[in-house]
């Protein structure tokens, strides 16, 4: 195969786009893409600062990267889960990384705010995954509110959006078809939250990370099953396999006429958010969730004879 | 003899024919964009050739999480 653009031999197939490049031109066309999702959706404003979520893997630490190459003031933060048999490799990546590429690093310790997830697990009776992410959400969004990032970004890739949007729309859940997107505008004491890799699919991604030297070996975390979106993901390759563009035309087409009717009735449903009495972020329920988990977790483990 | 490693299942296939690249996917069950097919450095295409000797890497990119 040759390069679309320059004749050259080509690395990458893209029969979605009907097209293949040489690892030059797939440069070119990451950034371009990247470039065109924050125009078109304003996801970045000149000056702002940037807090990108660091999870070790492939897409977090591709986004980290084109976004510093385009110039943002961008900062990572990575929130150690305090899992014996994987956050220490996931943080010892994400550290090195930072560090070859003379990257800023934050980074939060669940240990030393009373909520590893080992506890978590242990102690609180909910799916470790819907917990787990709950609390790293509340961790980004708290940093980013204290630290005066303006935007949150996260590595969530074509796939993973068109697979959520899918999941969502089987349940017409209205409330996350209300506010899937791009960009989740600055509101009730949340940072712009956004996702500038989102025309970009898992294999792009994969291409991107193996062509900048991001190895995406690293332990997978103990607690992760089967991921629930896999199923899906499998579907959609079958689909756009027969008619490729399938997936960015389902995707673009619910931001274009999808979610504005959703946007619309969850506005007249409205919850209404303060602040949380303990830590400050907005939640509808006096005392946030996290905390309230914080909490929980906090008197089993005083009650736990095995932890004395 | 042509050895395919793949990831992230960490088995390892030998071939004694030597394929395209596009036999290779088809005899894993791959689609063109289902994995990255690495030899040394660089990333092969569908109509590339594998070679006797060849070492080739397949990373599967249906991320699990
Ligand atoms: S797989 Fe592990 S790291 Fe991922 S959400 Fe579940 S518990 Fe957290
Ligand atoms: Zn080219
Ligand atoms: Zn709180």
């Amino acid at each position: 195969m040759k390069c679309r653009k320059c004749k050259a031999p080509a690395e990458i197939p893209l029969p979605s786009h009907n097209t293949a490049f040489c690892r030059d031109c797939f440069a070119a066309y990451f950034t371009g893409q990247v470039e065109k999702a924050i125009r078109r959706h304003g996801l970045i404003n000149p000056g702002e600062r940037v807090l990108v979520a660091l999870s070790g893997g492939k897409d977090s630490l591709s986004l980290m990267l084109e976004l510093s190459r385009l110039g943002y003031d961008v900062t990572g933060l990575h929130v150690d889960l305090g899992i014996p048999a994987s956050s220490p490799a996931a943080r010892a990546k994400v550290a090195g990384f930072c560090e070859l590429h003379g990257l800023k690093l934050r980074v939060v310790e669940l240990i030393k705010e009373g909520l590893p997830i080992p506890d978590v697990k242990r102690y609180i009776n909910r799916p470790i995954c819907s917990a787990c992410g709950k609390i790293k959400r509340h961790w980004f969004n708290r940093v980013a509110l204290e630290d005066g990032f303006q935007v949150l970004a996260t590595g969530h890739n074509l796939d993973d959006e068109v697979a959520r949007l899918f999941a969502n729309t089987l349940r017409w859940d209205a409330g996350y078809l209300s506010d899937q997107g791009p960009c989740l505008n600055a509101e009730n004491g949340f940072a712009r939250k956004i996702k500038p890799l989102y025309r970009l699919s898992e294999f792009e991604t994969a291409c991107y990370a193996f062509l900048n030297g991001i190895e995406i070996h690293s332990a997978p975390c103990p607690y992760s099953g089967k991921a629930s979106f896999t199923g899906h993901k499998r579907l959609w390759a079958d689909l756009e396999h027969q008619s490729p563009g399938s997936k960015i035309s389902f995707y673009d087409g619910f931001l274009k006429r999808g979610r504005p009717a959703f946007a619309q009735v969850e506005l007249e449903a409205g919850v209404t958010l303060a602040p949380c009495e303990s830590c400050g972020s907005p939640t509808s329920t006096g005392i946030c969730g996290v905390c309230r988990l914080g909490i929980a977790v906090r008197e089993r483990r005083a009650a736990d004879p095995e932890r004395q | 003899m042509i050895t395919v490693f793949v990831e992230p299942d960490n088995e390892t296939h030998t071939f004694e024919r030597h394929n395209t690249v596009l036999m290779l996917q088809k005899r894993l069950g791959l689609r063109v964009n289902d994995a990255l097919i690495i030899r040394g450095g660089t990333l092969l295409t569908p109509d590339d050739r594998l070679i006797d000797g060849d070492e080739i890497r397949v990373r599967k990119v249906i991320s699990r999480g």
